[in-house]
């Protein structure tokens, strides 16, 4: 069920600077290459450096930056006509132009996350803003792309998201759940659960917890039942992380979303092995996988499982 | 059975009507599938309301840490206490554990209350009533909020990050200083160039340099507090036949400000490491203490932070910072390093090169103790510290002392020693060169057969005969060429100094010990044909 388009996903770091009210991510590239050559012992010129380099360098930086937001500058210009259509999933889109990207509904009007491309639409009367979402940095896109079956992340659904990092998929599970529906992102790092407290502070949809995943019974005053649980931890102990919280706050009948690296759990396993065992895991704790996909080309050696928990005994 | 139940709103206490219900684990959710059905299983018999935020939040992080706040103190007191015979379920042993001893209620936690708990949260909204609908979602997200920003600000006093800035600070300053010193003696030295060569210290080279400025005014300026008394003669005296150049008073003025700024850093750099050495001793007493502030802030730069640093095991603290020495020797199979950055502590550096690996070692062992009580323990002095520290220098002290008894074990028993190897280092005299007349046979016969004897006694035929080689070899040679042959054991070369010098006595005496194994006849025909060689040449 691949969706017929080249996957070029959400690969705009730099699209249109001009156009952009947060143009803050390029300023941070021009200045993080200056910082490299400022290392690299030019000290003396540096006043003298900054004019004369200071175009040139931002497109160095911006070349530096690029690769972190692992696409190039192609895409989307300021002002081109592009199409936006509903993708199979619901609350997730595709846009198409030059190149299809996939996006989502931009909950925020007029911010950027973590300086993704923004689309603005026109529909009637009405203006949407869309956000790209960057398969190469986020799991979840890359199963989409990747035609998994279901992601049961759909709109007013009620997500527990382990693992969330700095909120950049956070933003985009976010944006799919919408407004009635809430996102309880666990967080253990200090450093990411800064970036992660400044993106719910934006999304009042996103709960913030800094807390180990691993002692859900610590964070039970915080969080409801949950429909699913997206797990992205990197943990050699993770099914069993996700099974502990599935216990706690999944509903009977929802459904869990792993991403799993190989290399996280057995370095010396074959890939393949190590989802076979994880998926046994998986059954030991009443929990049934149901599909299970790579995430190539996006990433190497990562899986994606989808199961349910729990599932109501099939009347006979 | 009553049931705890914490909410983002408050403490909610539930008595369950149906006891039965919760024998069949695996069928109670069925029970819970609409609100009439839950109301029938359990019911709300109180519901603490938290006032405010704070109340909230203090409520939330004694919930994290597994203890009783405040208000589920009151709570219980208030609520279970009147009914004692009643258990109470609870969702976190440990805190059952920890109510049971402070107010004795007994408690109750097991997966019959753990599925009570699935169910009861499915069902929150419906049966904690007095709640508008989204109340309790609006506080959840209100008291993740500030319960996130409590955990992220928690703590500036233990904080490590101010002490791995700090120290990369310092080396960058270090790094730049040195740069700018550079410059300017270089700079300054197109103009005054026997100043660089009278004044070594850097600082007092700049503050030099500014003061004079223009080195026609030295004779009028005084450096007396700057520089002692005969440099800055030597100064006043250089400066009058100087040959620099002369340079115009622009120029002077930007020395200057370069030499400013030099003098600037040089005060900021004290002032930064004195605000180490605070903050060290803040945050790390022991470690401090044990291995100095310098030493104890790069480990603990280079591990990240003080926590890391304690999760490190001792091997890997001794060998911290020689990482690519490590990996190098245990990828080509050779001997790891013993020591990294612990070997700029006091403690290493003085010690001779011999005993610096055991210190390093010892040192690694206690000085992880100290992080791990700093990092984890809750008190804050520096005993522990000082404690490992004399123990280490009273065991420096005896591996110096070699001391005959052992360092650890039972400290009665003697060091093991060697096996005793009776090594024969007994000096023979070489009387070939006593005489120039040509000796007789018999004599030869004697010599030869002393010789013979003096080689047998330690080696194998193989080696002898070599060893007779090098004699020959040597003895045509001279003395001087002994040290050339590397291959020449001591005892020999001892042997043959001996023998040119020593008496015949000795060789009297030796022969007679020595009376030792059969030779073979041929390797006495062979020393003998040499033996005439080096005697002829002798002569």
């Amino acid at each position: 069920m691949r969706p017929g388009f080249s996957p070029r996903g959400g690969r705009g770091g730099f699209g249109d600077r001009g156009g952009r009210g947060r143009g803050g991510f390029g300023d941070r590239g021009g200045r993080g290459g200056f910082g490299d050559r400022g290392r690299g012992g030019f000290r003396g010129g540096r006043g003298g450096f900054r004019s004369p380099d200071g175009g040139g360098f931002r497109g160095r930086g911006g070349g530096r930056g690029a690769p972190r937001g692992r696409g190039g500058r192609g895409g989307f210009g300021a002002g081109k006509k592009v199409l936006v259509e509903p993708h199979r999933h619901e609350g997730v889109f595709i846009c198409r132009g030059k190149e299809d990207a996939l996006v989502t509904k931009n909950m925020v009007v007029g911010e950027s996350v973590y300086g993704e491309k923004r689309i603005n639409v026109e529909e009637g009367e009405a203006k949407i803003e869309y956000r790209a979402w960057n398969p190469f940095r986020s799991k979840l896109a890359a199963a989409i792309l990747g035609g998994v079956d279901q992601i049961h992340i759909k709109p007013g659904a009620k997500v527990m998201y382990l693992g969330a990092a700095s909120g950049t998929t956070v933003s985009h599970v976010s944006d799919i759940v919408g407004p009635e529906g809430l996102v309880y992102a666990v967080e253990f790092s200090h450093r990411s659960g800064r970036d992660l407290l400044n993106v719910a502070k934006k999304r009042t949809n996103i709960i913030p917890i800094i807390e180990d995943a691993r002692h859900p019974h610590k964070y039970r005053m915080l969080v409801g039942m949950v429909d699913v649980i997206f797990a992205d931890v990197a943990q050699p102990d993770q099914t069993r992380i996700v099974a502990l919280n599935a216990h706690n706050f999944l509903k009977n009948g929802g459904h869990f979303v792993i991403s799993i690296k190989a290399n996280c759990i057995d370095s010396t396993a074959a890939p393949e092995a190590v989802f076979a065992a994880e998926v046994k895991k998986m059954g030991a704790e009443n929990m049934k996988p149901q599909e299970q996909l790579t995430l190539e080309p996006y990433e190497r050696d990562h899986a994606v499982v989808v199961g349910v928990y729990r599932p109501a005994p099939k009347k006979k | 059975m009553l049931v705890l139940f914490e909410t983002a709103a408050g403490y909610a206490i539930f008595k369950v009507l149906d006891e039965s219900k919760l024998q069949q684990v695996d069928s109670l959710y069925k029970e819970f599938e609409t609100p009439e059905k839950a109301n029938k299983v359990v019911k709300l018999k109180h519901f603490e309301k938290f006032q405010d935020t704070t109340e909230a939040l203090a409520a939330a992080t004694a919930l994290t840490e597994g203890k009783i706040g405040k208000s589920l103190k009151k709570v219980l007191k208030k609520v279970v206490a009147k009914e004692a015979h009643e258990q109470l379920a609870i969702s976190d042993a440990k805190l059952g554990g920890v109510i049971k001893e402070k107010l004795d209620l007994s408690c109750v936690h097991s997966p019959a209350v753990a599925e009570l708990m699935r169910c009861i949260r499915s069902q929150m909204e419906t049966l904690i009533t007095g709640l508008p609908p989204k109340e309790i979602s609006a506080m959840s997200l209100g008291l993740a909020h500030s319960l996130s920003r409590y955990k992220l600000k928690f703590s500036p006093d233990k904080v490590d990050t101010m002490i791995v800035q700090a120290i990369s600070l310092l080396d960058d300053l270090d790094k730049e200083l040195n740069n700018y010193i550079m410059r300017c003696r270089e700079w300054y030295g197109w103009h005054f160039p026997e100043l660089g060569k009278v004044v070594t210290d850097n600082l007092a080279y700049c503050k030099a340099a500014r003061k004079i400025g223009d080195r026609t005014n030295v004779a009028t300026t005084d450096l007396s507090d700057l520089l002692p008394e005969e440099v800055e003669a030597e100064v006043k005296l250089a400066a009058e036949i100087s040959m620099g150049t002369e340079v115009s008073e622009q120029d002077i003025g930007n020395i200057g400000h370069l030499c400013d700024q030099v003098i600037e850093i040089s005060e900021y750099r004290s002032q930064l490491y004195d605000y180490l050495k605070n903050r060290m001793m803040a945050i790390a007493p022991n470690l401090t203490v044990m291995v100095g502030e310098l030493v104890g802030a790069r480990l603990i730069s280079h591990a990240g932070s003080l926590l890391n640093l304690a999760k490190h095991p001792a091997s890997t603290v001794q060998i911290l910072g020689a990482e690519k020495a490590l990996f190098r020797a245990l990828k080509t199979r050779k001997d790891t390093p013993k020591y990294g950055l612990i070997y700029h502590a006091s403690l290493v550096g003085q010690t001779t090169a011999k005993n610096k690996g055991k210190i390093s070692r010892m040192l690694a062992a206690k000085a992880s103790l100290a992080i791990r009580y700093d990092a984890l323990g809750e008190d804050t002095n520096a005993e522990m510290g000082a404690e490992n520290r004399a123990k280490l220098e009273a065991r420096l002290r005896q591996l110096e002392e070699k001391g005959i008894r052992r360092i650890s074990g039972t400290g009665k028993a003697m060091a093991k020693t060697d096996k005793y190897q009776h090594k024969s280092e007994v000096r023979m005299y070489d009387p070939s060169a006593d005489s120039t007349i040509p000796s007789t046979s018999k004599k030869r016969k004697f010599e030869e057969v002393e010789e013979e004897d003096e080689e047998e006694t330690p080696t194998t035929p193989a080696v002898k005969s070599k060893k007779a080689k090098k004699e020959a070899a040597a003895a045509a040679e001279g003395e001087e060429e002994e040290a050339a042959e590397t291959d020449e054991t001591p005892k020999k070369k001892k042997k043959k100094k001996k023998d040119k010098k020593a008496a015949e006595e000795e060789e009297a005496m030796e022969e007679e010990q020595e009376e030792a194994p059969v030779t073979e006849s041929e390797k006495k025909k062979k020393k003998k044909k040499k033996k005439a060689k080096e005697e002829e040449e002798d002569e």
